[in-house]
């Protein structure tokens, strides 16, 4: 069974069918083949009560609060703000792309996003300080990757639906390891520049006068930050809720740089509804792909063959992130997400790991996955933006980044605590 | 055929605005209720059921123009290196599943509703919603996004017929990485020139 499965689904992928009718006849032929009872007829039903699921209404909100804050005009004021701030450390703006990516990420759910926006901003600031344009991209599309990190997340979402676990929770687990992944980060600069100091770039000069006058340009992202992580640490709202707000909070933000119009929400509507509708098709098939999977035995039979195996959790966890890192080079993150996660995470959480921290680890192995080569998301976002050379520059440029990110899981599996404090803390 | 494929071309888009508006609304609507329950200890009730009839109305309303826009995901790793013909028979392939796919949730979903009719069910819920408003405009949605894949799907043929290689992938092709990229910068200068004109 687990093998006619695989070929069915990597037969569908390889043809290039779309994602969603992919998972959907995978569904159906699972059905037809091992089901003595019709599941079929219950697809009505079921994509009804998906489709109205409140936990998924976040979804669209976070994509729709993004699309309103790329045309608010935020990005760039925080941008040159953080530039004014952050310099002095070998590698200049470098750190300052980081940063903002972290500060960005903290207002978004979507790395392409983050990386998209922050690219945007950053792109024109390579040739006026003589920065070595790889790591410079590397450190947009790394960057850029945090945006599913630091919450919001919209994978954070996925994975809490697919898995049944708590959204906030997740969000709360997310902020540390997210930080220490930036910080990471900006060491990762740092070692270069200090080995070679001609990737670093010239510095720039500010007075302190001009760094207290952009203070305010930080605290739009501030705003939207706290109405959607801060009403879920003081625990009166929800994850849909918190979005809620984000939405409102940015919709505020475009109304005070008079940049909210009839046109610019006719724009953000498209965007978002377009995205949602791709994002949608692919969950609907989804839930009905794992109530064929569940119903027919599937996940057991996973369950036991795993078990035949008589891995140690150690071993289990390795194979599992070499899996990941392999599969996230090929494929996109959600169809990735969605296929896998089911019936991965119960595995793992049988094998004694806690399902917020694997959450956690997941989603920064969906980060590596937009940075790996041939298909990674970011890597193409930032080559697009750049719009000369060769993708293979952003490519190289990312690489250390990579293993940036494999030493923050491997921290996160020596110090769990890294990421499961600060949810224990709100809990009490 | 151009006819009707401007026509559906633009349902699609406005279908892009109705979700988007219905999502907004859900967004408001849900953010008043927690300001008013946190700060006046009152809720208007029944925000989060409806933000739900939102989000499903809005996504099937919106599935044609993903459709034409081709925003659906698609593995293209291994797509990529095949050859035109074989290419554009995958692009046909590929459309008839997804279309059929959701013919099928249409089928059955049209099953949930006449079920609703039926029993004149109603949410379980302080508004006690009957369920039939919200699942007829659900319905509707789905069945517009069928038309608009069938007509897709005609233009596809029919540009087989004529052997517009071309034309049949700027129609059902998957984005090369390339042309999306392009897009989304398109889209971002867009944004940002929009975003200037106050």
């Amino acid at each position: 069974m687990i093998w006619t499965t695989l070929l069915i689904l990597l037969g569908l992928l390889a043809l290039a069918v779309p994602v969603a009718a992919g998972l959907g006849f995978l569904g159906l032929s699972l059905s037809a083949i091992y089901s003595k009872l019709p599941l079929t007829l219950a697809i009505g039903e079921m994509t009804w009560a998906t489709s109205n699921n409140f936990l998924l209404v976040a979804i669209p909100f976070f994509v729709l609060l993004g699309e309103i804050l790329l045309r608010s005009g935020m990005a760039e004021r925080m941008y040159n703000a953080l530039v004014l701030w952050i310099p002095w450390l070998p590698g200049g703006l470098m750190h300052s792309n980081i940063a903002a990516c972290a500060m960005f990420a903290a207002t978004s759910g979507s790395s392409v996003a983050t990386a998209a926006t922050i690219g945007t901003v950053a792109m024109g600031e390579i040739e006026k300080h003589g920065y070595s344009e790889r790591l410079f991209l590397g450190t947009i599309a790394a960057g850029g990757t945090l945006g599913i990190l630091i919450p919001p997340s919209i994978n954070m979402i996925v994975y809490g639906v697919l898995t049944d676990t708590s959204i906030p929770k997740l969000y709360l687990a997310g902020v540390i390891p997210g930080l220490v992944l930036a910080g990471l980060f900006s060491l990762t600069v740092l070692i270069f520049c200090v080995i070679w100091p001609e990737l670093g770039g010239r510095p720039t000069k500010t007075t302190w006068p001009a760094r207290i006058a952009a203070l305010p340009d930080l605290l739009p992202p501030l705003v939207i930050f706290l109405s959607v992580i801060g009403s879920i640490y003081a625990g009166f709202a929800t994850a849909t809720e918190s979005a809620a707000l984000g939405v409102l909070a940015a919709l505020a933000v475009a109304a005070w740089h008079g940049r909210l119009t009839v046109t610019m929400l006719k724009t953000a509507f498209e965007g978002t509804m377009r995205t949602t509708a791709m994002i949608m098709a692919i969950l609907i098939a989804a839930y009905f792909l794992n109530f064929v999977i569940t119903s027919i035995g599937l996940t057991g039979q996973v369950n036991r063959y795993i078990t035949e195996l008589s891995l140690t959790p150690t071993q289990l966890l390795i194979g599992v992130i070499v899996f990941y890192v392999i599969l996230g080079m090929f494929m996109e993150t959600l169809s990735m997400m969605v296929a896998t996660v089911p019936i991965i995470t119960p595995i793992m959480v049988k094998a004694g790991f806690d399902p917020i921290w694997f959450g956690i680890i997941i989603v920064i192995l969906m980060e590596t996955a937009m940075i790996t080569p041939p298909v990674g998301i970011n890597l193409y976002v930032v080559q697009g933006l750049r719009k000369r050379g060769r993708i293979d520059d952003v490519i190289m440029g990312s690489l250390p980044f990579v293993f940036t990110m494999v030493v923050m899981i491997a921290l996160l599996s020596v110090w769990p605590k890294i990421a499961l404090w600060l949810p224990s803390v709100a809990a009490n | 055929m151009t006819v009707l494929l401007t026509g559906v071309r633009r349902l699609s888009l406005w279908g892009l605005w109705f979700g988007g508006a219905l999502v907004l609304l859900a967004a408001v609507l849900i953010g008043i209720d927690v300001i008013l329950r946190v700060g006046f200890n009152r809720s208007i009730g029944g925000a989060d059921e409806l933000s739900g009839y939102a989000l499903a109305i809005g996504t099937v309303w919106s599935l044609g123009a993903a459709l034409l826009d081709r925003a659906h995901i698609r593995i293209d790793s291994l797509y990529i290196l095949f050859p035109t013909p074989l290419r554009l028979a995958l692009d046909v392939f590929g459309l008839i599943l997804f279309i059929a796919f959701f013919a099928l949730v249409t089928w059955h979903g049209i099953g949930v509703l006449q079920q609703s009719v039926q029993a004149s069910s109603r949410s379980q819920s302080a508004l006690e919603t009957p369920l039939v408003i919200p699942q007829t405009l659900w319905i509707a949605g789905l069945m517009v996004f069928l038309a608009t894949g069938l007509v897709l799907l005609l233009q596809a043929l029919g540009l087989a017929l004529r052997r517009d290689a071309s034309g049949m992938a700027k129609a059902i092709g998957t984005k090369s990485a390339e042309e999306e990229v392009e897009e989304e910068i398109n889209a971002l200068k867009d944004r940002r020139t929009t975003g200037n004109t106050r």
